[in-house]
């Protein structure tokens, strides 16, 4: 891994986000709306359960954690595809995971910038602090931004098979499972076939885990672990897939037609 | 020859296939150092993919690709980082200005004073005006100067380039060779170069490669390809009826049965 090439690549995002005023709509924007939607509900529902309102707040801006980052991974991949570059940054000396980690932590720098911004108005507006989890907090990110990864390249892998006409899955693949990550409540509430699905879900454990975390003030190690267990399986099973598209784009000749 | 003896780029019985169609068919050639081969062909004979081949972002179904000795597959980053190429098709990043397209390419191919090479560049290419402009904002011809300035900025010791100067003016065209010769000569670039422009051809190549359907039908340098073809006693090389010659030769060998006729010519000879 070579990360002056890495650096390539988030230099290349910076000057892209200085320049389209609409890149920080994504990192401001989206987030502010979706915090003062929910703030409000949540106020609203505070007024008979204080306890349902921060889990609430608390969904809704981990929620936007794991949605920007895979999100983001996807979209700037067809930045480069749109602008016809692609190609030129892939004939350079770059490695196809250097790329990817340069929007890994494109990726990650812009949602670090959204999570403050969120984390203030959510102070701020309603008095809500989810640093008060702590070290919990710490390590409910790492879940949710190893999966957020994960999908961020299961998208990239089904872009380069068939191409950017497939691209809205970027933005629409995070919903799908929303319903199963019980981002907004408990997991019991899910009818029993989809909790099963719910369990396999790495996000389900983190959701689940700053509930838990929340009501007693402790960390729920089990929850993390089995979430960065799962987190690791699709992490490999994703890699592999990937290599056998690039592979196969490759061998196929499609990759330069992207 | 490099300076170990070793071709800058050997190409032995390289084959792709996609199906059952054969894009590159078991051709083979070399570049020596500091030599510039003109890689001609008809449309769809097979020189992009095969250029796309030595970059590393089309696998070969079979076949050797050496640059600078050493094997494509194992060893593309390294040998990725003396290498360069530019295409007419592919463009810079457009929403981003001219240096920092350059600089972001300087980032990945990891030049030493980027700045400085850079406005070098763009001096060199007469678009040093343009350094604050985003490069959608450029006319076609501005935006081929900057991308054969990105090519050279990590002073490959071999430059693809595939129909680098499609869309400029004869007068840019013109001033456009004589830089790349001024540069290839002072940095003893090796250069593969594509173009429909058989003046360009002529004016630049010490060696030139004819493929069609994928297989390298003739080479030699330009006047003794138009010698060897034309079978004339010519003093002076004439690419643009070689190329005619051969594209139709190779299209009647086709509709006759020994070869694939070609899809994109529709010529009769």
């Amino acid at each position: 891994m070579n990360f002056t090439r890495v650096y390539a690549i988030v230099l290349r995002h910076i000057f892209l986000t200085m320049h389209q005023l609409e890149r920080f709509a994504d990192m401001f924007l989206f987030p502010i709306f979706g915090l003062l939607l929910w703030g409000f509900v949540s106020v609203y529902i505070g007024l008979n359960s204080a306890g349902l309102a921060a889990f609430l707040m608390g969904g809704m801006i981990l929620w936007v954690v794991f949605e920007r980052v895979s999100t983001a991974v996807g979209v700037d991949f067809m930045f480069d595809i749109w602008e016809q570059n692609l190609m030129n940054v892939l004939a350079s000396p770059i490695t196809i995971l250097e790329y990817i980690g340069g929007l890994v932590v494109v990726a990650i720098v812009k949602v670090v910038v959204s999570f403050l911004v969120m984390l203030a108005i959510a102070g701020i507006f309603y008095n809500f602090h989810i640093t008060t989890l702590g070290v919990s907090l710490v390590l409910l990110w790492f879940n949710l931004v190893l999966f957020a990864t994960v999908l961020g390249i299961f998208n990239i892998a089904i872009i380069l098979r068939w191409g950017h006409t497939v691209g809205p899955l970027t933005w629409i693949l995070p919903f799908f499972l929303q319903p199963f990550t019980a981002v907004f409540y408990p997991v019991d509430i899910l009818p029993n076939v989809l909790q099963k699905i719910a369990w396999f879900l790495p996000i389900t454990h983190v959701f689940e885990g700053m509930r838990f975390a929340m009501t007693s003030g402790k960390f729920d190690s089990e929850e993390f672990f089995t979430g960065l267990f799962f987190n690791l399986v699709y992490f490999v099973f994703t890699v592999l897939f990937f290599a056998y598209m690039f592979n196969l784009v490759k061998r196929k000749g499609t990759l330069v037609k992207l | 020859m490099s300076k170990n003896n070793v071709p800058v780029l050997e190409v032995k019985n390289l084959v792709k296939k996609f199906k059952n169609f054969v894009a590159v068919d078991n051709i083979s050639f070399s570049i020596e150092e500091g030599e510039i081969l003109g890689f001609l062909g008809p449309n769809g004979a097979g020189k992009s993919t095969t250029i796309n081949c030595f970059l590393g972002v089309i696998k070969p179904d079979g076949g050797e690709i050496k640059i600078f000795g050493k094997g494509l597959i194992k060893n593309r980053s390294e040998i990725m980082q003396k290498v360069n190429y530019c295409s007419a098709e592919y463009h810079m990043p457009w929403n981003l200005s001219v240096y920092e397209s350059l600089l972001v390419y300087s980032t990945l191919y990891q030049v030493g004073s980027a700045k400085k090479r850079i406005l070098e560049l763009l001096e060199l290419f007469d678009v040093s005006d343009l350094r604050n402009k985003r490069i959608r904002e450029l006319s076609f011809g501005q935006r081929a100067r900057v991308s054969i300035a990105k090519s050279l900025l990590n002073h490959p010791r071999l430059l693809l380039l595939d129909e680098p100067m499609a869309s400029m003016d004869p007068d840019v065209v013109d001033r456009g060779i004589r830089l790349i010769k001024k540069i290839q000569k002072e940095e003893k670039i090796s250069i593969l170069y594509t173009s429909h422009n058989m003046w360009e051809i002529e004016q630049v190549a010490d060696k030139v490669v004819f493929i069609n359907h994928g297989k390298v039908i003739a080479q030699g340098t330009p006047l003794e390809l138009t010698q060897q073809e034309l079978k004339l006693e010519a003093k002076e090389p004439n690419l643009r009826e070689v190329f005619i010659h051969l594209s139709r030769r190779s299209l009647k060998e086709g509709i006759e049965g020994k070869g694939n006729p070609s899809t994109s010519l529709r010529v009769k000879s």
